[in-house]
């Protein structure tokens, strides 16, 4: 499903964010990428949503180099994949259903429907109460249960998360994680990146340990 | 699909023209001056052109024969002018008869006019021209060619002054295009400044646009019609300021002006112009726009 190979990631010399990864996470799988701050955990997420491009290597999602993908093409990767950051970055002018709805509006999504996909997401997350009020009035977690609605609205294939928990206190980070954690009972291949042990004892089941941009070594559990 | 796209990109353009108002107020506002620069030219230079083609219809071209002009040559004359293309109308004037024109003309000079004892008015041939757009240096060659046949003495040809009032039209004109394409290019840059405001203003909600997949398309249209809303909308109030101009411009200036209020009394422009003004704003407002949002979506 996701295959990285050889990726090596240099944004200034002499230093280097990544050295020589080699992964694979299969269909299905649900992946915690874990290490120390600037252990290049944030640079790999990155390098598979192709913000950034690798300096070296080869990665291939659902049997396609996404390197050899012209930039004007790459929102069709980008719809295979939801994708969730620790700042959450919604829009705080818009209202938390205008926010889970914006991936479907790029989509084209007739209205009805439109609603329909949109009440469900956050109903998952147990917010559909509050899909008329503004994300600045909503808590950090929920903030947090906002944008894993709009990361899974389309359904798609991979979810990606950067530290998702990371601004949140255990009880919450737990709850974000059992959501996370039945998305990937859905199907949807999960990769996140955090640091907390607690969360991948607890959740694991395959674990990638990055230290100083080198893979140290992978785990099935 | 299109449809609820559409939808979109109407809610969008809409929610930005009225979520960064003040700054949109400011380039409309912009526009509409430089292209009121422009109106007012090209409203002077309208009228400075009708003025110019009123006269033309009243000009005449006069060949004055000599005293002692044969038959021959006189007959030769009129063959010439009545095989000519650009002769509308051929009026032959004898001695006598421009004597008594003159005199009508002139009633106090009757006293001198009898003390000559002789006539000194020449017969001569008035004539109009057909074309009334017919410029100077089209009838030039047919004048230069009847001053040479025999028999002619001289040659009255005043439309040099038609010519100059449409050398005046096209000057006001060049004028008008020279100070309104600075103000445009300057209004081009202001536009295409506020667009960028609003561009960084939604940085976040452009970048997760491009993270769930929307495409560089989807993110520039909202963008681009706000564009062409700001420009054709500044176009529009500068026809409309126009108007007032051009209303109110006579009241205040009064008959103070004589003669020249008819040269500078503005007529309003014509519907192609007012119409390519618009455009002129739209077209402005487009590039604007898409010159910032193409520097964004690159870097």
């Amino acid at each position: 499903m996701i295959e990285l190979y050889h990726i090596w990631k240099q944004y200034q010399k002499p230093d280097w964010a990544l050295k020589d990864v080699t992964l694979k996470v299969n269909q299905g799988d649900f992946c915690f990428v874990t290490g120390p701050s600037g252990s290049g955990k944030s640079t790999l997420l990155k390098i598979i949503f192709r913000e950034i491009f690798p300096t070296h290597g080869q990665i291939v999602v659902d049997g396609r180099n996404i390197l050899r993908i012209s930039d004007h093409k790459i929102f069709r990767l980008r719809r295979t994949m939801g994708i969730v950051f620790q700042d959450f970055r919604l829009l705080f002018h818009k209202r938390v259903f205008d926010n889970v709805a914006v991936v479907l509006q790029v989509l084209g999504y007739p209205r009805k429907e439109l609603r329909r996909r949109v009440f469900n997401a956050l109903r998952m997350v147990n917010l559909n109460h509050k899909m008329w009020e503004y994300p600045s009035h909503l808590s950090y977690g929920e903030q947090q249960r906002v944008a894993i609605a709009r990361a899974v609205v389309n359904n798609p294939n991979i979810i990606l998360a950067d530290e998702p928990t990371g601004n949140l206190d255990t009880e919450l980070a737990f709850e974000i994680m059992s959501l996370f954690s039945e998305i990937n009972r859905k199907g949807a291949t999960v990769i996140i990146c955090t640091h907390d042990r607690e969360l991948i004892r607890h959740f694991g089941k395959k674990i990638v340990f990055l230290y100083k941009g080198k893979l140290l070594r992978e785990e099935n559990i | 699909m299109i449809t609820q796209k559409f939808k979109h990109f109407q809610r969008e353009t809409l929610n930005n023209l009225w979520q960064y108002r003040a700054r949109n107020v400011f380039s409309v506002t912009i526009i509409c001056l430089s292209f009121l620069i422009v109106g007012i030219f090209v409203s002077l230079s309208n009228n400075l052109r009708y003025t110019a083609q009123q006269l033309s219809q009243d000009m005449a071209v006069v060949f004055f024969l000599k005293n002692n002009i044969s038959p021959i040559d006189r007959e030769a004359i009129t063959q010439e002018l009545d095989n000519s293309s650009l002769v509308q109308n051929i009026q032959f004037v004898d001695s006598e008869e421009a004597m008594e024109k003159f005199l009508v003309k002139f009633p106090d000079l009757q006293g001198i006019v009898e003390n000559l004892k002789i006539n000194p008015f020449p017969s001569s041939y008035e004539i109009t021209l057909r074309e009334k757009d017919l410029t100077y240096e089209d009838a030039q060659p047919f004048i230069d060619k009847m001053k040479k046949m025999k028999g002619i003495e001289d040659v009255q040809f005043n439309r040099d002054w038609v010519e100059k009032m449409n050398s005046l039209s096209r000057l006001a004109r060049a004028i008008g295009f020279f100070l309104g394409g600075i103000l445009i290019l300057a209004s081009f840059f202001i536009v295409s400044n506020v667009i960028k405001l609003n561009v960084i203003a939604r940085k976040d909600e452009i970048e997760i646009l491009r993270f769930v997949g929307g495409t560089n398309v989807f993110i520039r249209i909202p963008f681009l019609t706000e564009g062409i809303i700001l420009g054709a909308l500044g176009g529009l109030l500068s026809l409309l300021l126009l108007f007032i101009v051009i209303k109110l411009f006579p009241v205040y200036l009064g008959s103070s002006l004589g003669i020249l209020k008819e040269l500078i009394n503005f007529r309003y422009l014509t519907f192609s112009q007012s119409f390519a003004l618009i455009l002129s704003g739209a077209i402005i407002g487009l590039f604007g726009s898409l010159s910032s949002i193409a520097k964004f979506l690159k870097s």
